[in-house]
């Protein structure tokens, strides 16, 4: 039968085929929307769900078939893989609806992942070491190292956050249809957002992954903390979207340009008054620093990283900071860069107060999910810190640390899950009590990744620090690092505070184990694994991450 | 992989074994105890290969790291390293035949947080890639910051954490000297950076980034109160671990990194470290007298005593300096073995009082004669070894600052006081209370444990030229590129001449 498909659909796939270099430049988002796509119309075929699963199964099948005979072997083996994960899943799984969801949305990551790799290798790096970038669709999109980082690590935070909240979202009964969908759209928002390179694509990267992550904090309909997280994120995220769109209004009416090669090469001799290309730019800064949480833009994260369920918290700090910071580097790297006696001393000065102010507020806090919110704050400061410096160096620094922090913060939150469950609700330091004593395995990764988050040598998150840290120094902001270090010990100490808590003090009273069910260790292993070894042997990653600097400018 | 790499993964290879294999004490305690040995014995391959008579870093082994970012992970060692080195894979094996039994709670991550840290140390002591020092520097705090939080007495918490942000935060402030070198040379090299020349105010700024680290290490007066409130929580183990090998890692790194990278800056701060070093010989032996707890006693006496070997650092002379390496070892084997016999008192009698002792030598004349021994080891009593080590110091800081030797010889005779006090007090007069009546004296493991140590103190005090021989040439050639360092024309000097023309 594919046979005969292939005769039909190859004709029609030739006619396609002079566009195929753009579509290679979005190959790996394909898969995870056709998936979001197919699920959502699994979710409404309850119960029947092989009426949607094999032809659609049949699709992948030809379109890999084809690819497959047109030479491009890895996608088209990657697209039949993916293809026949879900009826195999329906098959393996009768029944359990929200487990085939999380099947085809982890198969549809893993081979996103995959696809990352192969165009890394075949298009972006063909000869090792140097890094050819790209821009595809008429300049809209770049296909860099900044989009290759973005991919890798919203794809690795997406691909792990589905294990270790599948048992969560079970037992607190939010486990609904939408879920994997939803999250598989914000993926490929954020990964739009990290490929952007027009302000009108940034901007509507910008609205899908934030509209698809409202809906996700609000995902527990009956916990009033979740519900007022959604809306605290939707309002406020919402005068953030408004403000920054002003600001990219501005830009345009300074520039007359909207991609932001063009924006970077006519800023610096502006013909209309410079200071609208300055207000502009600082609406820009306003706007995205309420996305990548930057203090004195910060107050919605608390609220809503504590009341959205924990593994969507996981998700948004992990990978939407990646993706915020994709945009905040290309913004200010491509398109501002004749700006930069402007925005390079008040990002300083913001990171400078994120740091500072993070560090010391999460001192006071005694709820873990908190404490772990305003850590994500601070770290936003350290990784603002590559992008001041203003420089190659910087700039890979900046994408290695949140691929480091990623791991890190996913590692924390994912240990918190285990312990939130059994108690429908927060989880304080009092909960921690003597948990190494009681699972020793649990606390330890959970103690790893905040050793990871405090920039412990053996961790990613020292590497990730050693390089934003130098980053600065080259780049003459010493004071700044100062800072940063001086934080960085403030931090410490709450980091040190719960993995104190956990080992030093002894286990009270009836608390009941933590739940750790198979995905969940799954995942939280996967990442203390990926602590550890980008801790001590960076190398592969650290490499492509230093040719990362080539942009499309 | 060379010797001292295999020197260094045996511990941590042990640890991952008491991690992965759920054995009984027993076997656990085996295992840990055969991964030391292992470093021990590679210790001693290491001495046999050393040429004593070469000055420079020797035994070079290198791996390819993070070739990214140009570091590696080069391994070397010279006289000082190896003498240190040495005292870490001899004192680790006694520390954990000295907790034999003492430790039950958690026992494998307890026996594995001591291989890690002896990797770690030892790392310190042979890294010469200036990233991977860092590394095991800061690692080091990860595994004694377990041992003295979990294992330690009443107030372990607070000193647990206490120890971790006072030398997280010099770590750091090194971190930001060592990333600046990076930004001049491109590597992190140790020979690389060596070969910076540096001006005037960069050697200030940067010299004060590591001397902060290695002085809340070592301690020095006045970051030194992490170090009593850590050493009185520690177990026993942890205490000798802390007061024997772990304080070196500061006084090594000054001689190793600050002396030789910042030579303009060594000369003009020498005369304040010496100043810094008197004033903490004088407080912590002065703090020391009116301890009423033993094991504090010890700590402070520790600051007073580490001041000694700063004091020699930094009177920069063939004597002094090599001294003050002398010395080091001689503080890790007397100051380790008074914690070892506090920690078997202790064990006993479950009290730290001075007052709750009382005409002990009676009752425990075993132990009353080696804390004797000790004690007097302490407190540099000729023909024992803290006499050869404390002597040349105070010989060599005469010659270079008669202020600063008269007033660290009053150190000395407060040592004397403080320690002969504290003995008088527990093993003297009349043997009252019935606890003191009771108190049974040392167990033949617990002699088995410190007769080692004692023998070791009174070799090295009647015979320490070998000591010397191993020392001294490492120490001249930091001192000659101190010298050198110091009298080529500096880099501001150049820059002001080009302005001028």
């Amino acid at each position: 039968m594919s046979a005969a498909l292939l005769g039909v659909v190859s004709p029609i796939m030739a006619q396609l085929a002079p566009v195929s270099i753009e579509w290679s430049a979005v190959a790996p988002e394909l898969l995870p929307a056709a998936m979001a796509l197919t699920l959502l119309l699994v979710a409404i075929a309850r119960g029947r769900e092989q009426i949607v699963t094999v032809p659609a199964a049949a699709i992948a099948i030809a379109v890999g078939a084809w690819l497959i005979s047109t030479d491009v072997l890895v996608p088209g083996g990657v697209v039949i893989a993916v293809g026949l994960a879900l009826p195999a899943a329906v098959f393996a799984f009768p029944g359990r609806q929200s487990m085939v969801q999380a099947f085809g949305a982890a198969a549809a990551l893993v081979g996103a992942l995959i696809l990352t790799g192969w165009q890394y290798v075949t298009v972006l790096a063909p000869t090792a070491g140097t890094l050819v970038p790209q821009d595809a669709f008429a300049g809209s999109l770049a296909n860099d190292g900044i989009s290759f980082f973005t991919r890798l690590t919203v794809y690795l935070v997406a691909l792990l956050v589905l294990p270790i909240g599948y048992g969560y979202l079970q037992e607190r009964r939010i486990n609904r249809a939408e879920v994997e969908p939803l999250l598989l759209l914000c993926v490929i928002g954020m990964v739009a957002l990290g490929t952007a390179n027009d302000l009108i694509t940034m901007f509507v990267a910008l609205e899908v992954l934030s509209i698809a992550l409202y809906v996700l904090a609000g995902l527990a309909r009956r916990d009033r903390r979740s519900q007022e997280a959604s809306l605290k994120y939707f309002v406020l995220g919402s005068v953030a979207s408004a403000i920054l769109l002003y600001g990219m209004a501005l830009t345009f009416v300074a520039t007359g340009s909207l991609d932001l090669a063009g924006i970077g090469a006519s800023v610096g001799l502006v013909t209309t008054p410079r200071v609208v290309a300055a207000i502009g730019l600082g609406l820009v800064t306003v706007g995205i620093g309420f996305k990548i949480s930057l203090a004195p833009f910060h107050f919605w994260t608390p609220d809503v990283y504590q009341g959205s369920p924990t593994n969507i918290t996981a998700f948004m700090a992990g990978a939407t900071k990646a993706a915020g910071f994709a945009a905040v580097l290309r913004l200010y790297l491509v398109a501002f860069p004749a700006l930069e006696a402007l925005w390079v001393p008040i990002l300083a000065g913001l990171a400078a107060v994120t740091m500072l102010y993070g560090a010391f507020v999460a001192l006071v806090q005694s709820d873990v999910k908190r404490i772990l919110a305003y850590s994500a704050i601070t770290h936003g400061g350290y990784a603002v810190i590559g992008v001041v410096a203003n420089s190659d160096a910087g700039l890979s620094a900046t994408l290695w640390y949140l691929l480091t922090y990623a791991v890190g913060t996913l590692g924390a939150f994912g240990s918190v899950i285990a312990l939130e469950r059994r108690r429908q609700g927060e989880v304080t330091l009092k909960d921690l009590r003597g948990l190494g004593r009681t699972s020793p395995l649990l606390a330890g990764i959970l103690s790893l990744s905040l050793l990871s988050l405090a920039g412990i040598p053996a961790t990613a998150g020292f590497v990730g620090k050693l390089l934003v840290f130098q980053a600065g120094i080259a780049s003459g902001l010493t004071w700044l690092v100062v800072i940063g270090v001086l934080s960085s010990v403030v931090a410490a100490f709450f980091y040190l505070r719960i993995a104190g808590t956990m080992f030093l003090e002894e286990p009270e009273g009836e608390r009941g184990l933590p739940v750790v069910t198979t995905g969940l260790s799954l995942g939280v292993s996967v990442t203390a694994t990926l602590v550890v070894y980008l801790g001590v042997y960076p190398q592969p990653f650290l490499q492509i991450a230093e040719t990362a600097a080539a942009l499309v400018r | 992989m060379g010797l001292i790499a295999v020197t260094l993964a045996v511990p941590v290879l042990g640890a991952l074994l008491l991690g992965l294999y759920e054995g009984d004490d027993r076997t656990s305690k085996i295992i840990a105890l055969v991964a030391s040995l292992g470093a021990f014995v590679g210790s001693i391959g290491l001495l046999v290969q050393f040429q004593v008579d070469d000055a420079q870093l020797q035994l070079t082994e290198r791996l390819t790291w993070i070739p990214a970012i140009g570091a590696d992970v080069a391994l070397a060692i010279d006289g000082v390293s190896l003498v240190l080195i040495l005292l870490t894979t001899f004192l680790t094996p006694l520390i954990l035949l000295a907790s034999w039994d003492a430790v039950s709670d958690r026992l494998r991550g307890y026996l594995a947080a001591f291989l890690l840290l002896e990797t770690a140390v030892l790392g310190v002591f042979t890294a010469t890639d200036l990233l991977l020092f860092y590394f095991f520097f800061e690692f080091s705090l990860v595994p004694m910051y377990l041992i003295i939080g979990i294992w330690g007495g009443a107030g372990r918490k607070y000193a647990a954490v206490k120890f971790f942000l006072y030398t997280l935060l010099g770590g750091f402030l090194m971190l930001l000297s060592i990333l600046y070198l990076y930004g001049q040379t491109g590597s992190f090299a140790y020979s690389d950076v060596l070969e910076l020349s540096l001006s005037a105010t960069e050697q200030r700024w940067l010299f004060v980034g590591f001397l902060i680290a290695f002085a809340v290490k070592v301690p020095l007066f006045p970051v030194h109160t992490w170090l009593p409130d850590a050493h009185t929580e520690a177990p026993t183990g942890g205490s000798v671990f802390l007061a024997g090998i772990l304080l070196k890692m500061g006084t090594f790194g000054l001689l190793r990194y600050a002396l030789p990278f910042f030579p303009d800056a060594t000369v003009e701060f020498a005369p304040w470290l010496l100043a810094i070093s008197v004033v903490g010989i004088l407080y912590g032996a002065i703090v020391a007298l009116m301890q009423a707890d033993i094991k504090r006693l010890i700590a402070y006496s520790s600051v007073s005593h580490m001041g000694f070997v700063v004091l020699g650092t930094f009177a920069l002379t063939s004597t002094a300096t090599s001294a003050s390496v002398v010395q080091m070892v001689n503080h890790g084997l007397s100051t380790g073995a008074l914690f070892l016999l506090i920690g078997f008192l202790y064990e006993r009698r479950h009290t730290r009082e001075i007052a709750a002792f009382g005409g002990l030598a009676k009752q425990v004349p075993i132990m009353a004669g080696l804390w004797l021994t000790v004690s007097l080891s302490s407190l540099a009593l000729p023909g024992l070894n803290g006499f050869v080590g404390e002597f040349p110091i105070l010989l060599g800081t005469f010659q270079v600052n008669r202020t600063a030797g008269v007033l660290a010889t009053f150190g000395a005779v407060l040592a004397a006081l403080y320690l002969l006090w504290a003995y008088q007090r527990m093993f003297h007069g009349p043997l009252e209370t019935a606890d003191n009546q009771n108190t049974s004296d040392l167990k033949a493991r617990e002699i088995g444990v410190l007769v080692p140590l004692v023998v070791l103190i009174v070799a090295i005090g009647i015979y320490p030229k070998p000591l010397y021989d191993i020392v001294e040439p490492s120490v001249d050639r930091v001192l000659t590129q101190v010298a050198e360092g110091a009298d080529a024309p500096t880099d501001d000097l150049a820059t002001s001449e080009e302005d001028a023309s």
